[in-house]
């Protein structure tokens, strides 16, 4: 981030939902650099290769084949090198189980995929422009879905 | 213990019966007594006769001494001296008799002692008598002096015989007295011994005969019981049986035999016999369980098949217990043709199974109504959104009519699937009640409306709720979805007043409450000022998809009021519509 650019990883197995979000980083003010991978076993492969700079923020979708987004929060958490990357779930779902498990165990963010792609542009710039260093969404429970 | 518990207690006859034997043993006690006292008297009767006859005797012997000394005076006949010659011995066997007879009187002794004193001196006076006539001569004044000395003492023995009878009868008379004294009582006593007897004797009398009616009627009651019980046995399709340890015995009642198709007592009771009807398959439940009872002496229960004498399959449970009765060890239990129950609870767990399955599929169709489905339309939604925001320019006008077309089904297909989404979750198996105040459910869905409320100026007045144990956010929905369409379907230009109501109402004031156990209800009620509608669609209002009104005028999918239903059901309780065209509506709640 010290050169202004933010590392921005996405998780998303969906062409469609990939395209939809380089695109609004594009329209994004802010810099950005945004890379995407299709699954979670590919995801998991990124993080630890070495040379990988790690991502500022991580989009997580939950629906993914060979590995969901459930069990890679789970192996980031669970790691130290990855455990303080911030993470954005990223969902077509926004059922109760899925948000009260997402935040118990320890994702910052919950985003439901908007259906207008102005909205789309303006969580995204939303969520890249908190300072998730003083943000610890744990502590608050409300704010963690952030678009009804 | 009471006066009636004494009667009736099973000791009373014995004490009866003892009471009786002593009482008997008294009376006859009593009565022996009598009689050896009559016999007693009888012989102090023959005692005093005794005496006085011969103190009489005595007298007697003295005068025809004295007469026969008489007459040989006048007529020196010797024959007249023989009464003389003889009295001598006569009055001293007499003395003897007497002396026996007086020997434990001392009074009677000291009087018989001067009798034979004076009775010796008028010996002495006879003798000399005799001695002065046989005298040559005769000196007649000695004669006569002696004679009357003679004559004196007969005189004192006369007295003092007289004396002597006088003190018998008197000694007779206060034995007679005293013993009439002693047996006064007796009579009478045995008189009342004898009714009291006779009462003892009628009490038990009677209390054996009431025993006996008793005894009677339990053993007809018991014979009824029997008689009931093995009708009982052959209505509810099962039977008993008892197994005495001890002696290896076992009974089986009639139905045992009607359950295998046997006609009663058609075969020896054996456990082996009872086997031979067991499914093979079976057979080691029965002999297992046995084994158990008799080891653990715990109640088993066996679940088995028996093939009937006619072939035909039946399904049995078993249960049993080992007892002990009199010291002695029985086994007993009850056999069940339970084949009916069986089958419809086989028919029954299928019927679980296939709702299982099918709610399973309903859980994967939520899945693909809230993924699946979603997921295409967002896409839609967003590429709609990308082109509008590109590519408008480039369309025709009518071109853009069509895409703001498609824009708003696209919203109103979105509106349906999260609407439908919600509905189900409604259904939901898992749902914990909570006690909540509606006040707070209340103001949060107010607070859910908000946009609404302001937008149309809405007026909501609300009551005080109360505490409820619910499912709150389903409540909380409740509360949009009936203010909500309140405010949807208010009058155009006029500002909405919505008033929610509370009161606590008994079921038997509305009939549809009447056949619940619960005699209380929270009656919430929200009434508006709106549209309102024909009260004959009161019910068809909470009908899935059904509406009212075009789809032109008022958006919506027509599953909100469903919701509602749903929602009060969950909850066990009721809802209402009541409304007039053009007035307003009411919808009541009617919650346990």
């Amino acid at each position: 981030m010290q050169n202004g650019l933010i590392n921005v990883l996405l998780a998303d197995d969906d062409e469609d939902d990939r395209l939809f979000f380089r695109e609004a980083f594009e329209k994004i003010k802010i810099k950005t650099r945004v890379k995407t991978v299709n699954d979670g076993v590919e995801l998991m492969k990124h993080l630890i290769k070495n040379g990988n700079e790690l991502p500022h923020i991580l989009f997580l979708d939950l629906n993914m084949p060979r590995k969901n987004g459930m069990d890679c929060l789970l192996e980031i958490k669970r790691n130290n090198n990855l455990k303080d990357i911030p993470i954005a779930i990223y969902s077509t779902s926004a059922s109760e189980e899925d948000i009260e498990e997402t935040f118990v165990k320890g994702a910052n963010v919950y985003i439901k995929k908007p259906s207008d792609f102005g909205t789309l542009k303006k969580i995204l710039e939303e969520v890249i422009t908190i300072n998730w260093q003083y943000q610890t969404s744990g502590l608050n429970r409300e704010a963690f879905l952030l678009n009804r | 213990m009471n006066l009636r518990a004494i009667f009736t207690s099973s000791s009373f006859i014995r004490n009866i019966l003892v009471i009786s034997m002593g009482v008997l043993i008294f009376t006859f006690s009593i009565s022996y007594k009598h009689t050896i006292g009559l016999g007693k008297s009888t012989e102090l009767l023959i005692h005093s006769y005794k005496i006085q006859l011969n103190l009489e005797q005595m007298l007697s012997c003295l005068k025809d001494a004295e007469t026969g000394q008489r007459g040989y005076i006048i007529t020196r006949d010797t024959f007249f001296l023989q009464p003389y010659n003889s009295a001598r011995s006569e009055v001293i066997g007499s003395y003897y008799q007497l002396k026996s007879l007086i020997a434990n009187d001392s009074q009677q002794k000291n009087n018989l002692d001067s009798l034979v004193i004076f009775i010796n001196v008028r010996f002495s006076l006879l003798t000399r008598s005799l001695e002065l006539i046989d005298e040559p001569e005769i000196n007649i004044t000695d004669l006569d002096e002696n004679m009357i000395r003679g004559e004196t003492v007969m005189d004192k023995i006369r007295n003092q015989i007289n004396k002597m009878i006088v003190l018998e009868d008197l000694h007779f008379e206060e034995h007679q007295k005293k013993y009439t004294h002693e047996i006064y009582f007796t009579p009478n006593f045995t008189l009342f011994l004898l009714f009291f007897s006779l009462m003892v004797f009628g009490f038990s009398f009677i209390k054996i005969n009431n025993n006996l009616i008793d005894l009677k009627k339990t053993n007809e009651n018991l014979n009824v019981t029997t008689e009931s019980f093995k009708h009982a046995e052959e209505i509810g399709n099962f039977c008993s049986w008892q197994w005495y340890i001890d002696t290896n015995r076992i009974i089986f009642s009639d139905n045992q035999y009607g359950l295998l198709g046997c006609a009663p007592h058609s075969f020896e009771p054996t456990l082996e016999n009872f086997l031979e009807f067991v499914h093979p398959d079976d057979r080691h439940i029965i002999t297992d369980g046995v084994t158990l009872a008799l080891k653990e002496s715990k109640p088993a229960s066996a679940f088995f098949r028996i093939i009937r004498k006619d072939g035909e399959l039946r399904y049995f449970k078993s249960v049993s217990r080992l007892a002990e009765l009199n010291g002695g060890k029985l086994y007993i239990g009850i056999n069940s043709d339970i084949t009916e129950q069986h089958i419809s609870n086989m028919a029954l767990e299928e019927r679980n199974r296939e709702l299982e399955q099918s709610n399973k599929e309903l859980a994967s169709f939520n899945h693909i109504a809230s993924h699946d489905l979603q997921e295409p339309l967002r896409k839609i939604q967003t590429f709609i959104s990308r082109l509008s925001e590109k590519e408008s320019l480039n369309l025709s006008q009518s071109g853009k009519e069509y895409f703001t077309k498609i824009q708003s089904l696209a919203i109103r297909m979105r509106s349906l699937i999260d609407d439908l989404l919600q509905f189900s979750r409604t259904r939901k198996i898992e749902k914990t009640f909570e006690l909540t105040s509606l006040n707070l459910l209340l103001e949060n869905a107010k607070q859910e409306l908000i946009q609404d409320i302001e937008e149309k100026k809405a007026d909501i007045q609300t009551s005080e709720l109360p505490v409820l144990k619910v499912i709150p956010f389903q409540i909380q929905q409740l509360f949009i979805n009936l203010i909500g369409n309140s405010l949807k379907y208010s009058k155009p230009g006029i500002a909405p007043v919505i008033i929610i109501g509370y009161e606590e109402i008994n079921a038997d004031e509305y009939g549809f409450l009447k056949n619940n156990n619960q005699k209380k209800y929270h009656k919430i009620s929200i009434t508006d000022n709106g549209l309102g509608f024909e009260q004959q669609y009161s019910e068809d209002i909470f009908i899935l998809f059904y509406r009212l009104h075009p789809k032109s005028e008022f958006a919506g999918s027509g599953i909100g009021l469903s919701i509602c239903k749903k929602i009060v059901e969950n909850h066990d309780g009721y809802i209402l519509a009541e409304s007039k065209p053009g007035i307003g509506s009411t919808f009541s709640c009617f919650l346990p």
